[in-house]
């Protein structure tokens, strides 16, 4: 588009008719889809799903076209619309403009929307194989949930609302948010929070058609680890941004918001473990539906939370006329979900004989069990304000509360993680002895380690031990993957193929190998965190933790639209140099930007304070023992993700019975 | 299905008795400073919202801090030592985790402040 064009006002006008009429075409769409699949999946004609699916794919293409349109608005600074104003000035970065499409109320469920579109599209064109009833229910149920996301846009949170009045310039960007991690973290965590729809609408749909065997787990399967990795890399993200922008030295606060997130991530790992007895052993298969929904649930249930204010949180979001709608579709969709598992619960018996408890099934069951009460003990403490509130005084429980209640548990899950891999399915035996000789030798190795090494607390003790137990069994599962690579003659070609024949396995365990290594880095930056308040003079020096930093001075720097103290602080060859700038325009807010001197072993971490008259400056310095251990085994869990979902192979639904007793380790 | 049921039973007992032990030691009230004025509770931390005024007191570098919350009528000063969220400033709505000294002043261990989670700086009113 040419510049003249821009300043033309019928094109200003016209960009927003047209993102408005956009949406309104893609309601009608949705709501057509939505019907039309219902009532074509249940008289089964196949021309009529097929029209219900492509009107799936038009609503899809018309929240494209809305947001094309959003984007375009915001980067030629189209001030008419009152979400550009509010979202964006001249002055902010243009990476930081483009991602104002994301960042508020209303830009934000466009993008939702947007991607439930995208990947709902996408499993419906691979959905040729699950049956036509199922996946025309599955269409319709996606064009339901959207057709209540684009209501909203429409009637509530349009982002199209036009100012009468088109002022000069928007009104910017709060400077705690003008960060690179802007641009990553928000839409990853959105997009997971998006993609828990995929698997809840194909199982919803299955029990819809009457259809509980395993089939539609291979496909469900897929999505749920799609929105399995996007949230575990959200959560990361989330974690390495507060980390490094915040200031506080911490990385997580068990605030809501974070724990709203959180809460999905753990039924979805729930269920990407239990759906294997379901394909295995024909077992849980109430169970398997109830996690799906469940998960998809919490996800309706937290954006109710965080976008009403209904409960205490660090993060304000925009109070706005959206929490309602959000409560009301919540009720839809737990009476709906509660309806369809009381409905089908009669087919959802087991046939399949039991297992001993010391057995594959078995570790997966009591591993669902502690995750469901993880769930209780983050849902409890999440909402104590809101039922506290109602009986009387609000109370509020703080990390203390989560650490001593969740704790436990998290100890018993690495337990099994380290201990369940190795258990064979149905039956254990002596194999199961002495394959768990690895594990129990890391753990009693790195407990005596520990133990010399003058550590007392049995949190860290346990938690460390268990972690490095949980990497050793992933080892020897590697190992003896190396073994029957030998055996069989080696060769770069042998390997590729053994390692892609049985991606699902080996991405499986890269994952473990990576929650391990995450677990390490949170367990001993949680307990061995040290942290100092200092005042020092140019030329002074401090200690802390072994590291010795000498402050050199600090300089004063205006720069445009801020002005900023940076301090400098040498360390060992290196120089930090921890700044406050202050925001003359936003009322004199300051910002901290935190110097981090990262290692392997430790990060140092130092916030300036403040400055003084006579040169001096006060710092707070952290030193947190490996913190880059968390963003590795972040890093490793989503390539085991890849190496899992990467194009998999048919799974075969075979009868239970036909399957021989599988070896120590297969999955 | 019974050992189904008593696993159940097992694990659901072990995470009732975690939440109820470890919410009974370490919830803290919430109130604002209208209601701590009110009550003046008890023992133990609370936390106190209220909105931050224009009488803040920096010394040691900005590492000790004196300011008066206020919410309505009441207000009262807090006493901080460490660093303070970016935000912090008058005007804005600011959480202090502690307890109400002896001398009338809230000695709090901790100050949050509400996260801008919006892109912008306050809604545009034309």
């Amino acid at each position: 588009m040419s510049v003249a064009l821009l300043d033309h006002p019928v094109y200003i006008v016209t960009l927003a008719f047209l993102g408005s009429g956009a949406l309104l075409a893609g309601l009608v769409l949705a709501a057509f889809s939505a019907l039309l699949s219902f009532w074509a999946g249940y008289a089964e004609n196949g021309v009529m799903i097929q029209v219900g699916r492509r009107a799936f794919y038009a609503t899809a293409a018309m929240i494209l076209a809305a947001g094309v349109l959003l984007e375009t608005a915001l980067l030629t600074h189209d001030f008419s619309l009152a979400y550009v104003v509010e979202h964006s000035d001249l002055s902010t970065p243009i990476a930081l403009v483009a991602a104002a499409f994301y960042g508020g109320q209303e830009g934000s469920l466009l993008y939702w929307a947007l991607i439930l579109g995208i990947l709902g599209s996408a499993s419906l064109l691979a959905s040729a194989r699950i049956g036509l009833r199922l996946a025309a229910y599955a269409a319709g149920i996606m064009a339901a949930i959207l057709t209540f996301f684009l209501v909203v846009l429409v009637l509530v949170a349009s982002p199209f609302d036009v100012l009468q009045i088109t002022p000069p310039d928007g009104l910017g960007l709060n400077p705690v948010l003008r960060d690179g991690g802007m641009l990553i973290h928000p839409p990853v965590v959105l997009a997971g929070f998006a993609s828990f729809a995929i698997p809840f609408s194909f199982a919803a749909a299955a029990l819809l058609a009457g259809r509980s065997d395993a089939a539609w787990i291979a496909h469900t399967r897929r999505f749920a680890l799609v929105a399995w990795g996007l949230q575990s890399a959200g959560l990361v993200l989330g974690m390495w941004w507060a980390y490094h922008v915040l200031g506080w030295g911490g990385y997580w606060g068990w605030d809501p918001v974070e724990n709203v997130a959180f809460m999905p991530w753990l039924a979805t790992t729930a269920y990407l473990h239990s759906s294997q007895v379901q394909e295995r052993r024909g077992r849980l298969r109430g169970w398997n539906f109830g996690l799906v929904m469940l998960a998809f649930l919490l996800v309706v249930f937290g954006t109710f939370i965080v976008r009403s204010g209904i409960v205490p949180s660090v993060h304000t979001f925009a109070v706005s006329a959206i929490g309602p709608w959000f409560f009301g579709f919540l009720g839809v969709c737990l009476l709906f979900s509660v309806g369809l598992l009381a409905f089908r619960a009669g087919d959802l018996k087991s046939h399949a004989e039991p297992a001993p408890a010391v057995s594959r099934e078995g570790a997966f069951t009591l591993q669902n069990l502690l995750l469901i009460g993880v769930i209780v003990v983050v849902f409890w403490g999440t909402m104590l304000p809101l039922v506290s509130g109602m009986l009387g005084q609000q109370r509020v429980v703080g990390p203390t509360y989560y650490e001593r209640a969740a704790g436990p548990l998290f100890v018993a899950l690495l337990a099994l993680m380290a201990a369940g891999p190795l258990v064979p399915w149905r039956h254990a035996g002596a194999p199961l002895w002495r394959s768990l000789r690895w594990p129990a030798g890391a753990f009693a190795f790195l407990l005596a380690a520990l133990l010399v090494a003058g550590v007392r607390s049995l949190p860290a003790l346990l938690g460390l031990s268990l972690a490095l137990a949980v990497a050793a069994t992933v080892v020897y599962e590697y190992a003896r993957a190396v073994g029957r690579w030998r055996l069989a003659g080696g060769g770069w070609s042998r390997a590729l193929t053994l390692v892609v024949r049985r991606r699902r396995h080996y991405g499986a365990y890269l994952a473990h190998l990576g929650l391990a290594v995450l677990v390490l880095g949170l367990a001993a930056s949680h307990f061995w965190q040290q942290e100092k308040d200092v005042t020092l003079l140019p030329g002074e020096q401090v200690s802390v933790a072994g590291y010795t930093l000498t402050y050199a001075g600090v300089q004063n720097r205006e720069l445009a639209d801020h002005s900023e103290f940076v301090a400098a602080m040498s360390l060992g060859g290196q120089t930090l140099e921890p700044a406050r700038a202050t925001y003359a325009g936003l009322g004199g807010q300051s910002l901290t930007h935190v110097a981090i001197s990262s290692s392997p072993i430790a990060d140092v971490y130092v916030v300036l304070a403040g400055t003084n008259g006579d040169g001096s400056a006060s710092f707070r310095i952290f030193v947190n023992p490996l913190v880059s251990w968390i963003w590795a085994g972040g890093a490793i869990i989503i390539l085991g993700v890849l190496l899992g979902n990467a194009g998999e192979r048919r799974v075969a639904v075979a009868p239970v019975a036909a399957r021989v007793r599988s070896p120590v380790g297969a999955s | 299905m019974i050992r189904w049921g008593i696993a159940m039973a097992v694990v659901a007992a072990c995470v009732g008795y975690l939440v109820y032990s470890a919410s009974g030691g370490s919830s803290e009230y919430y109130l604002t400073v209208s209601e701590l004025r009110a009550h003046s509770p008890t023992t133990g931390d609370v936390r106190v919202a209220g909105v931050v005024q224009d009488d803040i007191q920096r010394s040691d570098g900005g590492l000790h801090l004196r300011f008066t919350e206020k919410d309505g009528t009441a207000s009262m000063l807090v006493d901080y030592t460490g660093t303070v969220p970016d935000i912090f400033r008058p005007g804005i709505t600011v959480v202090a985790d502690g307890r109400l000294g002896a001398d009338g002043v809230f000695h709090a261990r901790a100050v949050l402040a509400k996260c801008p989670s919006r892109f912008s700086t306050t809604p545009y009113t034309s």
